[in-house]
């Protein structure tokens, strides 16, 4: 077995021991401290299965497509993840409402940086759009000041992470369909699941002259902006049917927005304590939905520029 | 607006230390308050934080805008906190009312109260310390850590040449996109954008978000053809990397990376060990329960 995959093989197997330790030895006593990681017994098994047919997928993607160029990091990719990573920054400081106060419209705040991974992933690969986003984001939550969230880090390199999986189909156009039905699927229980919890928080909204944190109701437009967006990308797709290149962006950017914002929104029913209602209506509804919004419209616009661009440089 | 980091060499205690020693000494100084909500526990980090930002070297007006932003930040929401009691609820269960103001009006019916509570007023105390410590350390980061050691810096906490030099780039490059950011938005006033007028429905308004967005983006792009070029000619990830500057830890950068780890073993150990989470004196539940 060659020296890479014995290394990436020990880094899976270190993470399934961390899981282990924390859900067999730690989930079985009572809180800690301040630490609680006290897992419901009744359901320990499955949850742990979830965990490792979690990591052998990732596994997969990786055994089964190694061979594929996408995977190597040249110059080009090194310099491109310090861009991504810094435009992302940079964006997230100045549009999270403290430099920049844009309009929120029904609970929904302009987030417009979001773009910025699904398009690095996009167009340099799933590499570059993990480090732009898990980087970016961290960068862009120090240069704030008030510290950091490894998980939505993690999330948002999903994110970047998936949109340039791309790479790894032949068929580009197949490819599309399949994640515009798991995507649509994935949207529709989410939806749902708003419409059965009207009375749930939206726990992303903070508007502190109404004296606003995290705890009023979701708003309509909020709940359902999954669904608009999935229409808008829906839209874009097919009205771009002829621009591949730009279908493609929307249709993978947005799978990598529900399941990297899906994770980290998941990842809080462990690590906040929340119900999955609330991680999913609450927290998941509120950030994917608008998210998909911006992808359809801004992601196509990056897409065309950097068209030019490359028709231009000739590279 | 971000400009450029704010680093300068100064002649202080911070700055005498290995760059990586100050980075570990700060992550184990985070987690450690992070371990607390006794305000007991807590205020030796806040004479840490204290300590650490008085022999930087750092002068008043250096770090005048954001020491102010961030400290009326945090100030705001700790009284926000004791206003409200929000965000204390989960760590205690039971409210001792020093004293209650009521309004000398009614809004429908409904006349505004503000109650005044021992657990309040120290959950906001507790929140002030601890965030406030946390703050004071991570502003000091920009100012403090040479730009041209990022990168030997992240390689020599143990990360692979590229990744390191991707994040030395990274943090060169926040400063000069924020510039970038200014100048097209400037560009883009002068032809009578508003960023801060953007109207519309909702997709309107984030259409109308891509005349900064892109210009800046591609911007970047096209820009790091020069940088790529540059690195292939000094053919970068051909070998293993050799860096401008070396970093050799001395006797004190390991004493300092000792008290940072043993700082957090013990915080984790007492955390553990069920001690200090939230805390309110018994004299004050005493003085407010008349016993």
């Amino acid at each position: 077995m060659d020296k890479k995959l014995m290394s990436v093989l020990g880094a899976l197997a270190v993470l399934l021991a961390i899981f282990a330790i924390v859900m067999f030895g730690l989930g079985t006593t009572e809180k800690l401290g301040p630490f609680n990681f006290t897992v419901d017994q009744a359901t320990l098994p499955l949850r742990f299965a979830f965990v490792v047919i979690g990591i052998l997928i990732a596994f997969a993607v990786y055994f089964f497509t190694k061979e594929n160029k996408t995977w190597e990091v040249g110059t080009r990719e090194v310099v491109y993840m310090a861009i991504g990573a810094a435009l992302y920054a940079v964006f997230s400081y100045l549009f999270n409402g403290t430099v920049f106060v844009v309009p929120s419209l029904s609970q929904v705040s302009l987030r417009p940086a979001i773009a910025i991974p699904m398009f690095f992933g996009y167009a340099f690969g799933p590499v570059v759009g993990f480090f732009t986003g898990a980087v970016g984001n961290m960068f862009g939550d120090a240069l704030t000041g008030f510290g950091l969230s490894p998980q939505w880090s993690i999330g948002n390199g999903l994110v970047g992470f998936i949109s340039g999986m791309v790479f790894l189909f032949s068929d580009k156009k197949k490819s599309m369909d399949t994640v515009l039905y798991v995507s649509g699927a994935l949207a529709l229980v989410a939806a749902i699941l708003f419409f059965l919890n009207r009375t749930q928080a939206n726990m992303t909204f903070f508007d502190p002259a109404n004296n606003i944190f995290g705890d009023s109701q979701i708003s309509l437009l909020a709940g359902i902006s999954i669904l608009i967006g999935f229409v808008l990308i829906l839209a874009v797709r097919f009205g771009f049917a002829s621009n591949e290149n730009i279908a493609a962006a929307v249709t993978w950017g947005m799978l990598g927005n529900i399941l990297g914002l899906g994770f980290a929104a998941i990842s809080d029913v462990w690590i906040n304590g929340f119900s999955l209602t609330a991680a999913v209506v609450g927290e998941f509804l509120p950030a994917a939905g608008p998210n998909l919004i911006f992808a359809a419209i801004l992601v196509p616009l990056l897409v065309g520029a950097y068209a030019a661009v490359q028709r231009q440089s000739g590279r | 607006m971000l400009v450029a980091w704010r680093y300068r060499k100064r002649n202080s205690l911070v700055q005498w230390f290995d760059p990586r020693a100050w980075i570990i000494f700060y992550g184990c100084f985070l987690f450690s308050t992070l371990a607390f909500w006794d305000v007991r526990f807590l205020l030796p980090f806040f004479v840490i934080a204290w300590f650490w930002l008085l022999n930087s070297g750092l002068q008043w007006n250096e770090i005048r805008r954001p020491f102010l932003f961030i400290g009326t930040f945090v100030f705001f929401f700790a009284i926000l906190t004791f206003l409200t009691g929000r965000g204390g609820q989960e760590l205690y269960k039971q409210e001792h009312l020093i004293r209650q103001f009521a309004a000398p009006f009614t809004i429908l019916g409904w006349r505004p109260t503000l109650d005044i509570t021992v657990e309040r007023a120290f959950f906001a105390v507790s929140q002030f310390v601890r965030v406030f410590s946390i703050a004071v350390m991570t502003i000091l980061i920009p100012y403090s850590l040479n730009p041209a050691l990022y990168g030997i810096t992240f390689k020599g906490l143990g990360l692979p040449d590229k990744i390191a030099y991707a994040m030395d780039l990274t943090m060169r490059f926040i400063p000069t996109f924020g510039r970038d950011f200014q100048l097209t938005m400037d560009a883009q006033r002068a032809r009578g954008y508003e960023l801060e007028k953007i109207s519309g429905g909702l997709i309107q308004q984030v259409r109308k978000l891509g005349p900064i967005i892109v210009p800046v983006t591609i911007h970047a792009i096209i820009g790091s053809e020069d940088i790529i070029d540059a690195m292939d000619l000094r053919a970068f990830g051909v070998g293993p990397r050799t860096w401008l500057e070396d970093l050799i830890y001395n006797r004190r950068d390991h004493i300092l990376m000792a008290i940072g780890v043993i700082i957090v073993v013990l915080s984790i150990t007492i955390s553990l060990s069920g001690h200090g989470g939230f805390w309110v004196p018994d004299i004050l539940i005493r003085w407010a329960t008349g016993s």
